[in-house]
């Protein structure tokens, strides 16, 4: 089961269409295709909306594959995102600074296409072992045995405090 | 294995959690066969996994759910209104390991806190004095730390940074328990090795759950028939209106009918609602043992909220037992605070993946990431208190989406109680200031998750009118039907409510076998 959110119903990407509709679709990208530079727009956008300045290119490229993954599940969905995309594309979309794509996102963002979008991204961005090794996240440890005898007591800067209840009886 | 005949009328228990489980632990110690049947895989230790998104997959309760109501759960995840487990064991599987007790005065809310606007406040038909000594056996059972001699669990980070708040705005009341994984070696389980993921599984054993303790134990006694992949769709009841059979579907959708001389329904507040109203028949044409129309109502799920601290130094909370702190100062009647009812805090940690979905669901942007950006330095923790019953907040069927074997779904509604609101922006407040008091740079207050604590929808009550069962969890109408899990629940109290789940099994175990002896069921 997806843990996607509700949304809004309405069109894919009504905000984008009324400012472009003069380039039109004749381009959509409906394969989604590696080469249609739909992952890479994509990567800007997913930057865009988790900006971690660390963190290198290759785990949103995957987070975007992810999208598209989900995006061709269904056919209804296909051809939504590669519109959304397209508008997107006739924007300059990725020429915009972080200020501006900002802005376009939060202008988007009660579409279904962003909703759906928002919730694969986050799920895939920040399920990947590279963001949490950027985040402090030491992943699985068990097979390492857990953190007995690496750590899990090692903060140093507050000092030890009582583990046993209270003795001064109840309230 | 036991093997018990398709017609042959047996102890019957659906569920292999908390209560089920226990039950058929407890039974089998007295001589008694019981067959489990218990919808989820039999999951073990070594099919756990240490990664989130991984083991929720594996073992959640996926099967599909509605919701309504002004919950921000309906709006955020519309489809998972809790976050259970359906494998043998039930939800132990994921379970914390907080094992505080009710209170006395929690088993009296009504006479305690007066009637309360829009609540549908009960006492509960049994008292604290009678459900002592079961505390003390599930505590025993469970391995609870600080109890019964029994170690403390050490100091992780996320502590440190929890206990040295408390102390520092006044608090006394904490410690790293009560808490049921083994700080030593005990009950035949090692102590924990600290790993972080006893909302996963527990792969080492340390953790108490009824998969690791009471069902290899029935087990070996030759008296369980265990049946996992075993979905129950419907019980049913002879001419003089007694259950007479458990009807259930396998895993690929083939029904099978076991004849029940009683049946004890344990599968968590919303399964267990939905299998009654999903049994209606003319006699009990709202549903099985629902004269009373209260199968369903007062569904309870806790208070619940967390606050996520951000320091300028590392505290690597998710090292170590994640709910090994709690602070129970708040746990008490005192309507000063604006409400009734108390709250416990308790240390909790997620990792980023559980973290970027929950902390702020539907949240992007720049603000978003900063929280991210801090994990390391992020410290936690749970906000779990008594939520008021209410009659409209219930389980009833889905009109419209079925499941997997075509039966309605459960939809749950649930909206606030202005108490609730009232408890929970205190709490934030207080966790705010307990972080603000050892140096927090911001602190974020996260609402409630799927829901963990699912009580209610069958309650207790002392009159057949005003509940579904009586005190020993038999219901009102039907002589040989047990409510066998925390749906029993009368008021939802403050604590977590695992250990008294297991303690009313335990003491349902024993009036059951007595009354199995003399001959009455």
């Amino acid at each position: 089961m997806e843990m996607t959110r509700s949304a809004p119903s309405g069109s894919a990407s009504s905000v984008a269409v009324e400012t472009v509709a003069d380039r039109g679709y004749k381009g959509i990208p409906i394969g989604l295709e590696r080469g249609s530079g739909s992952r890479k727009l994509l990567a800007r956008m997913i930057r865009v909306m988790f900006p971690h300045k660390g963190i290198p290119d290759a785990p949103y490229i995957r987070a975007a594959e992810a999208v598209l993954a989900l995006a061709c599940e269904k056919p209804g969905r296909q051809v939504a995102f590669a519109a959304a995309i397209q508008d997107l594309m006739n924007l300059d979309f990725e020429a915009m600074d972080d200020a501006a794509a900002l802005d376009h996102l939060r202008a988007m963002s009660a579409t279904d296409f962003f909703t759906q979008f928002q919730g694969k991204a986050l799920l895939a961005f920040y399920d990947d072992p590279e963001v949490w090794e950027h985040l402090g996240y030491e992943g699985p440890s068990f097979d390492k045995g857990g953190y007995v005898n690496r750590g899990f007591n090692d903060l140093d800067w507050l000092p030890d405090p009582r583990i046993e209840e209270y003795d001064g009886g109840e309230q | 294995m036991k093997q018990i005949a398709l017609d042959e009328p047996a102890v019957v228990i659906i569920g292999s959690g908390a209560g089920g489980g226990t039950l058929a632990y407890e039974l089998t110690q007295q001589g008694i066969e019981c067959v489990v049947l218990e919808a989820g895989p039999y999951l073990k230790n070594e099919d756990y996994e240490n990664d989130e998104w991984k083991a929720f997959n594996q073992m959640a309760w996926l099967d599909p759910r509605t919701t309504s109501g002004s919950w921000r759960i309906a709006k955020d995840f519309p489809s998972l209104p809790a976050w259970i487990v359906k494998a043998v064991g039930g939800t132990t599987t994921h379970w914390s390991g907080a094992t505080p007790r009710f209170k006395e005065h929690e088993f009296k809310a009504l006479s305690t806190y007066g009637p309360v606007e829009g609540a549908s406040l009960l006492d509960w038909p049994i008292t604290l004095a009678e459900m002592e000594p079961y505390y003390e056996r599930a505590e025993m059972a469970m391995g609870s730390t600080h109890r019964h001699g029994r170690a403390a669990l050490p100091a992780n980070n996320n502590y440190k940074v929890f206990a040295n708040g408390a102390e520092r705005i006044g608090y006394k009341r904490y410690a790293t328990g009560p808490y049921a994984t083994n700080a030593e070696p005990y009950d035949g389980r090692p102590a924990s090795i600290q790993d972080g993921f006893n909302f996963q599984g527990d792969k080492s054993g340390a953790k108490w759950s009824i998969m690791v303790r009471e069902i290899p134990r029935a087990l070996e006694t030759g008296l369980l028939d265990l049946r996992p992949d075993s979905h129950v769709v419907r019980i049913t009841h002879d001419a003089s209106g007694k259950a007479d059979a458990v009807i259930y579907a396998d895993k690929d959708g083939n029904l099978h009918r076991q004849a029940a001389r009683v049946v004890c329904v344990a599968g968590n507040s919303i399964e267990t609602a939905r299998l009654l109203l999903l049994s209606e028949s003319t006699r009990f044409p709202k549903g099985l043992a629902n004269g009373s129309d209260q199968v369903g109502r007062n569904y309870m799920r806790h208070l619940t909220g967390s606050v996520y601290a951000r320091f300028d130094k590392p505290v690597r909370m998710y090292r170590g037992e994640t709910m090994a702190g709690l602070i129970a100062d708040e746990s008490r009647f005192d309507p000063s605070r604006g409400f009734v009812g108390g709250f416990y805090m308790e240390t909790i940690s997620l990792g980023p993946a559980f973290l970027a979905a929950f902390v702020e669901p539907g949240a992007w942007g720049p603000d978003f990431a900063e929280i991210m950006s801090s994990y390391a330095n992020t410290a936690g923790m749970w906000i779990v208190g008594e939520d008021m019953p209410q009659s409209d907040n219930r389980i009833t069927l889905s009109s419209n989406v079925r499941d997997q074997w075509d039966l309605p779904v459960a939809n749950v509604h649930f909206d606030d109680h202005p108490n609730d609101v009232a408890m929970r922006e205190y709490g934030y407040g207080k966790a705010a200031e307990l972080y603000d008091a050892v140096g927090a740079l911001g602190h974020h207050r996260t609402p409630p998750y799927p829901s963990t604590h699912n009580l209610g929808t069958c309650r207790m009550s002392e009159r057949a009118e005003d509940g579904v069962c009586d005190r020993n969890g038999r219901t009102h109408e039907v002589a040989n039907l047990f409510i066998s899990d925390g749906s029993q629940m009368t008021t939802g109290a403050a604590a977590n409510p695992t250990l008294t789940i297991v303690a009313l099994a335990m003491r349902q175990a024993d009036y059951l076998a007595g009354e199995l002896k003399r001959g009455n069921l």
